[in-house]
């Protein structure tokens, strides 16, 4: 086992397994699982203009988001991402299976923390927000991202890259964790066996995390392991039929309008906040944080 | 649940896996070394025959069958290749079998033949180099000398142009 674990591996082989999931797992699972939901919404006469569009639209956002991503890999990540490896970092890691198991895991316990950032300080949610404002639970939003949803994994990754991963495999693992999570944005699975519901993010866990019901607020920050939100107390189970969507709903399936809302409902925040430090605190203070002076002022 | 035992824990998880991952690698490091060593003792004993195309069939022929990387820097090509000797019959030759970008990112080739082993005695050897210049293919003479048993020199001269390529065991 150890010396499976520590053999050596090529990266033309390594490039090509990921490629198989990351890659092709859109044609031989994706396309196919979203035309069976269409099915489904079809049977259970669901199947509306409103869905079909928002489906175009999450689609749209995603393209945008691609675009940005590339942009920014281009200009200064991957560049950024090998200096650090080549300057701060801890003996570079050999390619074997040990290797890349463990870049998994800590690309998804980082994912844990970058995601519960995303929901926890202003700016992280006001590119988020776009990804949990459909009304709907399908595959196609797994797709709906937002502006900024490229920015902050960077600060989440880095560390890994610090500690010896390679660069190109961290970002390969990242990639990873994210097509993961797009078999979960699913109502047609029901709850899986106890053993796997207790391990790993399943698409119950996953419908808590996109419920606008109070108790599902900021919970199941998960990837691919549900373990992370065990651990640090963000955990909830699907006992109430979940309800998706936002708490202030945003009723449009203009894909402009979804992919900047985020961002505008910011920009509309800031212009009600009084005083430049205040405006700063609001980057990284919660979501829903104002300042205690104008909170005040508004209940007198 | 408190800042600290979010910290605590989230540090411990960082520190178990990456120490896992350092624990293999380390462990890999120095089981490689333990084999290197050994390998060489088993070259310096290993007896000499001749054949009739002049290429030797020992255990010293055979050190130079296997994965080769090339690393080139010139503004034709940067980055490396690699090569797979092998014994076919009673000659040997190379394929490519791998393109390396300057970062080490690889992409298959297409196995095209690149170099026949004419004559080889396990230390020294000539042969026919492959070389592409200027979008043409010619076929140039080579001389081969072996270093170690991880290393080779690859020299060729074409229109008056002298080449020496270091052939690295991958």
């Amino acid at each position: 086992m150890i010396e499976f674990l520590s053999k050596k591996l090529q990266w033309v082989d390594v490039d090509y397994w990921f490629y198989l999931f990351n890659d092709l797992s859109l044609v031989y699972i994706i396309i196919p699982f979203f035309a069976l939901e269409l099915i489904r919404y079809a049977y259970q006469k669901r199947l509306n203009k409103n869905l079909v569009l928002d489906s175009i639209a999450n689609v749209i956002t995603f393209g945008a988001f691609f675009v940005i991503e590339i942009i920014l890999g281009i200009l200064a990540i991957t560049k950024l991402y090998f200096w650090i490896y080549n300057n701060f970092s801890l003996p570079h890691l050999e390619l074997n299976w040990a290797t890349i198991i463990t870049c998994v895991l800590l690309a998804d316990f980082a994912y844990y923390w970058e995601h519960r950032m995303m929901h926890r300080i202003g700016i992280g949610w006001a590119t988020h927000t776009v990804h949990h404002s459909s009304p709907h639970f399908n595959m196609s939003v797994a797709y709906r991202f937002g502006p900024f949803d490229a920015i902050l994994p960077i600060v989440f990754s880095l560390p890994m890259v610090m500690l010896g991963f390679d660069p190109i495999l961290v970002l390969l693992s990242e990639v990873f964790v994210q097509v993961f999570q797009t078999l979960l944005h699913t109502e047609i699975i029901g709850k899986l066996t106890k053993p796997v519901e207790f391990i790993f993010n399943t698409p119950s866990h996953h419908r808590v995390h996109h419920g606008a019901n109070r108790q599902y607020w900021d919970k199941n920050y998960a990837g691919i392991l549900i373990i992370w939100d065990r651990m640090l107390g963000t955990f909830e189970p699907e006992k109430e039929k979940v309800v998706y969507g936002i708490s202030e709903p945003l009723n449009s399936i203009n894909p402009i309008k979804v992919f900047f809302h985020g961002i505008v409902r910011f920009l509309r925040k800031q212009k009600q906040i009084k005083g430049l430090k205040n405006k700063l605190l609001a980057f990284i203070k919660p979501p829903d944080w104002m300042p205690k002076a104008q909170v005040k002022t508004k209940r007198e | 649940m408190k800042n600290s035992t979010l910290v605590f824990r989230s540090l411990a998880i960082v520190i178990f896996i990456a120490g896992i991952a350092h624990l293999f690698t380390y462990a890999s490091q120095k089981a490689e070394n333990k084999s290197n060593i050994s390998g060489e003792e088993v070259i310096a004993k290993t007896p000499v025959s001749k054949t009739k195309n002049n290429i030797y069939t020992n255990e010293n022929t055979n050190n130079i069958i296997g994965q080769w990387k090339v690393t080139y820097d010139s503004n034709d090509y940067k980055g490396s290749i690699i090569y797979e000797i092998k014994k076919e019959g009673k000659v040997i030759n190379a394929y490519t079998i791998e393109y390396q970008d300057e970062n080490g990112y690889g992409q298959k080739a297409d196995r095209t033949k690149t170099l026949i082993i004419k004559s080889f005695d396990g230390q020294k050897g000539k042969g026919v180099y492959m070389v592409d210049y200027e979008n043409e293919k010619y076929d140039v003479k080579c001389d081969i000398a072996m270093v170690d048993e991880n290393t080779f020199k690859l020299r060729y001269d074409y229109y008056g142009h002298s080449n020496m390529e270091t052939w690295k065991r991958r």
